[in-house]
């Protein structure tokens, strides 16, 4: 079983996340609600892809996403975000990040970045 | 004073059409002036319509004098957009459109065009935000024509012919800096009462697709 973590400090973003996971797959979740906890998070459970919101308080994604990447170069991350600005998205990628995921998240939208960071898994292997 | 009770998940929803309406609105003004913009987390608040002196005075520098640009947005979602600046915000507003070559232009000229430049940005954030806000929730607004004012912030009142007085009404702001410069403003959006119990019920029906 693949295993998500879900950062975002608002609960309904990331209740529309879950709601946008593909209901014939079976993930496990984990949620953190800033870039703190999400560190936190990885350390202990080491998931196997990320969504992370970059607004955040305490810690924002920026810096939670270069955090991670040094625990783990190889960490699968997706940004999901409402900042959709051009040099957002280019910040995020020079971070390593897979993907720049726009909120509000649809289902098709979100299978496909599944779709994508299960491909990169694979490529890992 | 009619009460309206708004609950924790009504406000984290607002809260999040907030961010994401915000975050549209500086991915469009950022394609003009060429700069990126910083978000933060926004506020929601609840707060007597008479009360908005005191409201927006605990949230801006009462010390510095400060330009609001104001633009009134009616639909099923209906009330006012405030975006605060401090006062010489203007002048860099202006060098962000490209236009720092009129720096030696007449006072009355520059006085001009930073109150543009304010119309503009004010055009840009506020449009798309509620806009995005209102996509989201199913509806459509018209927007007033922005208006600018330099001012102290007491003198800012609700206009009696949206807001009664003795009615609730709802802030959603949010803080935004440009990068590499020295430019913070805040974005006000003031829902009205009536605006209220139709949000309330949008609200709910934009969270049943993802329930």
């Amino acid at each position: 079983m693949i295993t998500l973590l879900i950062v975002d400090d608002s609960p309904i973003a990331r209740q529309i996340l879950k709601k946008c996971l593909p209901k014939e797959d079976n993930y496990s979740i984990i949620e953190a609600c800033n870039g703190q906890e999400a560190l936190e998070k990885f350390r202990q459970f080491r998931p196997e892809i990320t969504f992370m919101d970059m607004t955040m308080p305490v810690m924002d994604g920026f810096q939670a996403i270069a955090e991670i990447k040094k625990l783990d170069p190889q960490a699968i991350i997706i940004a999901a975000t409402a900042d959709v600005q051009k040099k957002a998205k280019q910040r995020i990628a020079d971070l390593g990040a897979l993907m720049h995921l726009p909120k509000p998240a649809s289902p098709k939208a979100v299978r496909d970045a599944l779709a994508k960071a299960e491909q990169a898994l694979r490529e890992q292997i | 004073m009619a009460d309206v009770q708004f609950s924790n998940l009504e406000k984290d929803i607002l809260q999040e059409l907030m961010n994401i309406g915000f975050g549209q609105a500086a991915a469009d003004l950022a394609q003009v002036i060429d700069l990126s913009i910083e978000l933060s987390v926004p506020d929601i608040q609840l707060f007597k319509a008479s009360d908005l002196r005191d409201h927006i005075a605990n949230e801006v520098d009462s010390e510095t004098e400060f330009s609001l640009v104001e633009q009134y947005f009616l639909g099923k979602f209906k009330g006012i957009a405030l975006l605060v600046f401090p006062a010489k915000a203007g002048k860099q507003l202006v060098s962000l459109f490209g236009l720092q070559d009129q720096r030696n232009a007449p006072s009355e000229r520059l006085e001009l065009l930073e109150k543009e430049a304010m119309i503009e940005v004010g055009n840009i954030l506020i449009g798309a935000c509620v806009g995005k806000i209102t996509e989201l929730l199913n509806d459509v607004v018209i927007y007033s024509p922005p208006r600018v004012m330099i001012q102290d912030v007491c003198n800012s009142t609700l206009p009696k012919n949206l807001f009664d007085p003795d009615s609730m009404a709802i802030s959603m702001k949010t803080v935004f800096h440009f990068e590499q410069q020295e430019i913070s403003g805040q974005l006000f959006l003031i829902a009205n009462h009536e605006s209220i119990s139709w949000l309330k019920t949008a609200l709910h029906a934009f969270m049943e697709q993802y329930e």
